[in-house]
């Protein structure tokens, strides 16, 4: 007993179920905080969801002013959230094995997916800034004028489309990892799944095989639940449609990150590029 | 006596070998995105869902036509050559650690530094004829026959002008420690500030004041002058200030890499990460 140390709570696993919410939730705040450190997640997460919010927002005033400012600064929100995750999710298995830190990640004993869930989920979290930010930036710039018609429905869709993203960045982070030039798939994901999932763009502009894409896309879903509790209308099945796509990237998730850990175990790339 | 017109020939013949053979090996050895698999998503793939999200964002607020985002765009579109790949070719021999080398030899600085410059710009040109290309087949982007030398004028002063800009930013890589996030912020800024996706006259005043001052701002308007049909004359004055600052630019860009050349070896700073 004399030999542990006094801080106790990092022995304190308990049975494995209840432990990997624990170390889920520890992950999750570690990773928050270091995305903090980032002057890219800056970029990422506040200048640049801010000049695209200055962009479709100032077109709105310039335009036909169809639809509200709102909508294009919740849009524009989702486009920050959505570069956080498609940049720091989609890198995140390949830049812990860059860092030779993939290998410390498998041996340890919490399972692989737990400790990338973590990772995920924190970087998805990070990507609130920018709702924040081009909501505040919407409001003093532009004008907008920010009601939330169900307030209490706003908030649950944005824990729900988080959790969704984050889920979502699961996915890309263990298949761009069998993928050497992540970063440049990152890069040229960021367009089309803001076009794609009607960000700032009505769906219906778009031609209708866009549509079939737009359905499995967690971003789609999110937006959607966001501007109709903000706007007005009836956010719950698009809450539920992001959950529901939330479980099935989990699943999907589990699949393709014991298949990165079988490979990379199997042909010892753990810790090679 | 002789011997001098002879010398004189030998540091010519050596200021050429520099700028061009030794640009060539710049650009082979430091700009990132060289192979395919990092050329195609991120010079070709990127850019033209940047295209297409623009083209549907102002259909969407009906603030221009296909014409005004498709030529903005294609033009723009050269600064991730102009912008990253400039930043690349001198920033990265601080971070591959091979400044100093450079640096220690008696190569004539204006060839090493403007030869970096030539294949960004013909990487540059690609980018762009790529975007007006695919705009052509797949947003019916048609501008008259007659104007298309005179289009291709006005994108080789532009692509030259972001060039120069890029310069610049490039020239701060050798001092500053991330200097990346300043070349993502430009790159972002310019399609606010530059009358990619924003008329001019909408920018408040100050705003106006600093576009005029950037690269592109007055290409991209010569560009949609030629493509809605008007003369060579009328679009003369954009494209004369467009070079004009791209000198003006280059300029500066040389004098920041002398100055900065002249404080590392005072500071012993070049190899400072």
């Amino acid at each position: 007993m004399s030999a542990l140390p006094s801080n106790r709570a990092l022995y304190r696993s308990g049975p494995a179920a209840l432990s990997w919410p624990r170390q889920v939730g520890a992950g999750w705040w570690y990773q928050l905080k270091m995305q903090a450190q980032s002057g890219f997640v800056v970029l990422v997460s506040l200048i640049q969801p801010l000049i695209f919010a200055s962009i479709a927002m100032a077109d709105q005033q310039a335009g036909n002013r169809t639809l509200p400012l709102l909508y294009y600064a919740l849009g524009a929100g989702i486009m920050g959230i959505w570069s956080t995750v498609v940049f720091g999710c989609g890198g995140a298995l390949s830049w812990q094995r860059h860092q030779g830190m993939l290998e410390p990640l498998v041996m340890v004993p919490a399972p692989l997916i737990v400790v990338l869930l973590g990772i995920t989920l924190g970087t998805a979290s990070v990507g609130l800034y920018s709702m924040g930010a081009t909501l505040l930036w919407g409001w003093l710039i532009f004008g907008a004028h920010i009601h939330l018609v169900d307030p209490l429905a706003f908030g649950l869709a944005a824990e729900v489309m988080i959790v969704a993203l984050g889920l979502l960045g699961l996915v890309l982070g263990s298949s761009f990892v069998l993928y050497r030039n992540a970063n440049s798939l990152s890069n040229a994901l960021e367009y089309p799944v803001w076009l794609v999932c009607g960000l700032v763009v009505p769906l219906s502009l778009l031609p209708g095989w866009t549509h079939y894409l737009a359905y499995i896309l967690a971003p789609t879903w999110g937006i959607k639940a966001m501007r109709t509790a903000a706007l007005g209308g009836d956010p719950w099945p698009a809450i539920l449609w992001c959950a529901v796509s939330s479980v099935a990237y989990l699943g999907l998730g589990v699949i393709l990150v014991s298949n990165v850990e079988r490979l990379a175990r199997r042909h010892a790339t753990l810790t090679f590029q | 006596m002789s011997a001098l017109p002879l010398q004189r020939t030998r540091r010519t013949g050596n200021f050429w070998r520099v700028f061009f053979v030794g640009g060539l090996i710049s650009y082979r050895a430091l700009f990132y995105w060289i192979t395919p698999w990092q050329y195609i998503p991120t010079m070709l793939a990127a850019p033209l869902f940047q295209i297409l999200f623009f083209v549907y964002l102002g259909r969407a607020t009906g603030v221009g036509s296909t014409t005004f985002f498709v030529v903005g765009n294609s033009i723009q579109i050269c600064s991730m050559s102009g912008i990253y790949g400039m930043t690349m070719a001198l920033a990265n021999e601080r971070q591959f650690q091979t400044l100093s080398p450079i640096l220690a030899t008696p190569a004539n600085r204006m060839a090493l530094f403007l030869g970096r410059g030539l294949p960004v710009l013909v990487s540059g040109l690609q980018t762009t004829a790529f975007g007006f290309l695919v705009s052509a087949l797949i947003l019916d982007f048609r501008p008259a026959p007659g104007v298309l030398p005179e289009l291709a004028l006005t994108v080789l002063v532009s692509t030259a002008s972001c060039t120069g800009f890029g310069m610049a930013l490039g020239s701060f890589g050798l001092r500053a420690r991330d200097v990346w996030l300043v070349a993502n912020i430009a790159y972002f800024a310019m399609l606010l500030l530059c009358g990619v996706e924003v008329p001019l006259h909408q920018l408040p005043g100050v705003l106006q004041v600093v576009a005029h001052a950037l690269p592109l701002t007055h290409g991209i308007a010569a560009g949609r002058l030629l493509a809605s049909g008007h003369h060579l004359a009328a679009a003369w004055p954009d494209i004369w200030e467009e070079l004009a600052i791209g000198v003006a630019w280059a300029v500066l860009a040389f004098l920041l890499f002398i100055y900065f050349e002249r404080e590392g070896r005072r500071t012993g700073s070049f190899d400072r990460l």
